[in-house]
């Protein structure tokens, strides 16, 4: 494992919710350390790919491989271990954890085992290395001056900060970012595509932007994948996509 | 005047006997419903399994150490009240067995306990909110009814006699007294080991799953043993509240561990503290146990001054409470706080030696 050309690779994956097709047999690849961006308009079926790549939903047909492993069908905490985390269109905070707390879960430590637990000396030397690395992630995405607020009280763009730094925290291999930039202000936006770009070129990690914002967001991304009514219309690089007459008919209209 | 006299008061001991126990059930309330959102409002179910060992496993398993009957008939009324104070007599003069006794019953409630927290998480993963809620009350009630209507388990509607394991440390008051602070001992030991839990990544899983289920399932928490684990600690917690009360008391009814005593009291005494804050476990059981307390003792006093039974005074204020706190103060009297694994002093440690320099100025935008 870890060879071969694609980090996320799916064949033919169909979601279907009665008789409605949101996932039409979709042939995605994502190639290591790329931001490969999956656009489309609302209802296009971007959100169910994600959410049948990563075990929330069961996907009808198809194929979803993840690093060489044939991870179709896995509940999420196991495809989580495998090293492939998502985030949440509509931020789902810890709401009354702190915002240190809220990446510190991200991080597996032993002493979440209910024997070890009451016995911190099993596990704080696990602990001290989260924290530090928590830190780390917050001082990246700015939140570290909010680190002992509640969840609750941060606001939306904080809150959209927040899932990429429990996604980053994981050091997972792929991060999907499902609309990170989504009701947040074009200057910070902007701001957290910038992050995003230059953590993938100091980490070995790989994103799945999920936008549907492209003037903002396809300047970031390597790859793009176009997304209509559950099937892909067009994929390419983002100057090939700008002026794919498929797309701008999707998304301009005739 | 000795300090055994001093405690002797009846009022006092009432009140930390009560406190006791209390506590314990409601620390084990807290963490299924306080940290892992568990709708527990079958906590009798576990409880009444607790008690029920000591009623019908201790006393048997001291019998069969004397060689006296342990079978079907040991619970037959008519034969166990004399048994059963023989048993005590004998288990008076030998406190090593005594001690023995109360840890083993300790260790089989919790084992049991645990076992039934265990089929609970059953129905808990597959029912909603609401529904699950109902299940869990029906398992109590039913419980209840047939340890009430079946008589080997433990004497039916007659009940038990349980010897006695704290007879050792003196007769009359000294007994109780005694008993009195072994309990309560055991009931700070519970809410250590639960401050503990709060404190460890363990317990942060179970917020997190709490607060938003499906980002803890994303980030790695595997949701069916999360809930199965504090099921089995809950359970186990309870049952030993359950056996220590038993055993305390020295008897044995089904018809004692109603859903009311065992399950809304407990939620009353959790709502006023402050869910999910175990601190908040210690205020709300001891504003509860010395107002109960006090209307249990002064209630002929009470009942030339008010025109109604005061026996009722009680339930209604546990409903009481209940309306008022949903109503004035959902997060309860001590409402839950941040805590963290480790040390504060620790973490802010961390931090500096992370963020370097930088450090004056992000502390001065705190607010």
């Amino acid at each position: 494992m870890g060879s071969e050309k694609y980090i996320l690779q799916t064949d033919d994956l169909v979601k279907r919710f009665g008789g409605l097709v949101a996932v039409d047999h979709v042939n995605l690849r994502v190639k290591r350390n790329t931001i490969t961006m999956l656009m489309g308009p609302n209802g296009a079926g971007k959100s169910t790919l994600v959410n049948t790549c990563t075990g929330v939903l069961k996907p009808d047909g198809g194929k979803v491989i993840f690093d060489g492993q044939d991870i179709t069908g896995w509940p999420p905490h196991e495809v989580y271990r495998s090293g492939f985390v998502r985030t949440f269109q509509i931020p789902l905070p810890f709401q009354f954890l702190t915002v240190l707390e809220n990446v510190l879960v991200a991080l597996p430590n032993s002493g979440e085992n209910p024997i070890k637990a009451p016995i911190r000396g099993l596990w704080d030397k696990e602990e001290e290395e989260n924290v530090k690395r928590a830190f780390e992630i917050l001082k990246m995405v700015g939140l570290d001056t909010h680190w002992n607020w509640q969840a609750f009280r941060l606001g939306g763009g904080q809150l959209k900060m927040l899932e990429v730094s429990r996604a980053l925290a994981t050091g997972a291999k792929l991060i999907a970012l499902d609309e990170p930039i989504g009701g947040v202000d074009p200057a910070y936006a902007d701001n957290i595509l910038s992050n995003i770009r230059r953590l993938k070129e100091t980490l070995d990690v790989s994103f799945l932007l999920i936008e549907h914002r492209i003037d903002i967001a396809l300047p970031y991304a390597d790859y793009v994948y176009v997304m209509d009514r559950g099937a892909v219309i067009a994929e390419g690089i983002p100057d090939e996509i700008k002026n794919n007459p498929k797309v701008i008919d999707v998304y301009i209209g005739e | 005047m000795g300090i055994e006299d001093i405690f002797a008061n009846p009022l006092l001991l009432n009140i930390l006997i009560n406190f006791a126990v209390g506590l314990i059930v409601t620390i084990s309330l807290n963490l299924e419903v306080g940290f892992a959102d568990i709708p527990q409002f079958g906590r009798v179910l576990t409880v009444l399994m607790g008690a029920l060992v000591a009623g019908g496993i201790t006393g048997r398993i001291v019998a069969s150490i004397y060689g006296k009957p342990s079978g079907v008939e040991y619970a037959n009324h008519l034969i166990n009240y004399k048994l059963v104070d023989e048993l005590s007599r004998l288990l008076a003069q030998s406190p090593t067995l005594s001690i023995t006794m109360l840890v083993l019953t300790l260790i089989i409630a919790a084992i049991l306990g645990g076992i039934v927290g265990y089929l609970c998480s059953y129905p808990a993963l597959r029912l909603e909110e609401a529904y699950l809620g109902i299940t869990l009350l029906a398992f109590g009630d039913v419980l209840q009814l047939v340890v009430w209507n079946y008589d080997p388990i433990a004497g039916g509607t007659e009940g038990v006699m349980i010897p006695d394991v704290f007879r050792w440390i003196g007769t009359g008051p000294v007994r109780f007294v005694g008993a009195t602070f072994i309990i309560l001992g055991i009931a700070l030991l519970v809410f250590a080991y639960a401050e503990r839990i709060a404190r460890s990544p363990f317990g942060r899983s179970l917020k997190a799953m709490r607060d938003a289920p499906l980002a803890a399932e994303v980030y790695g928490k595997d949701i069916v043993a999360l809930r199965a684990r504090v099921l089995i600690i809950g359970g186990a917690l309870a049952a030993m509240g359950g056996a220590l009360w038993a055993l305390y008391t020295g008897s044995f009814k089904a018809v004692s561990y109603s859903r009311l005593t065992w399950t809304f009291w407990p939620w009353a005494y959790m709502m006023l503290g402050g869910t999910g804050n175990n601190v908040g476990m210690l205020v709300g059981v001891l504003v509860f146990s010395i107002v109960r307390t006090l209307i249990y003792t002064y209630k002929d006093l009470i009942g030339s001054v008010i025109p109604i039974n005061p026996n009722w005074l009680e339930y209604m204020l546990v409903g009481l409470v209940i309306i008022a706190i949903s109503l004035f103060r959902p997060q309860g009297l001590l409402p839950e706080k941040p805590v963290f694994a480790l040390p504060r002093k620790k973490i802010e440690k961390i931090r500096k030696a992370v963020l370097g320099e930088n450090i004056e100025e992000s502390e001065a935008k705190e607010s």
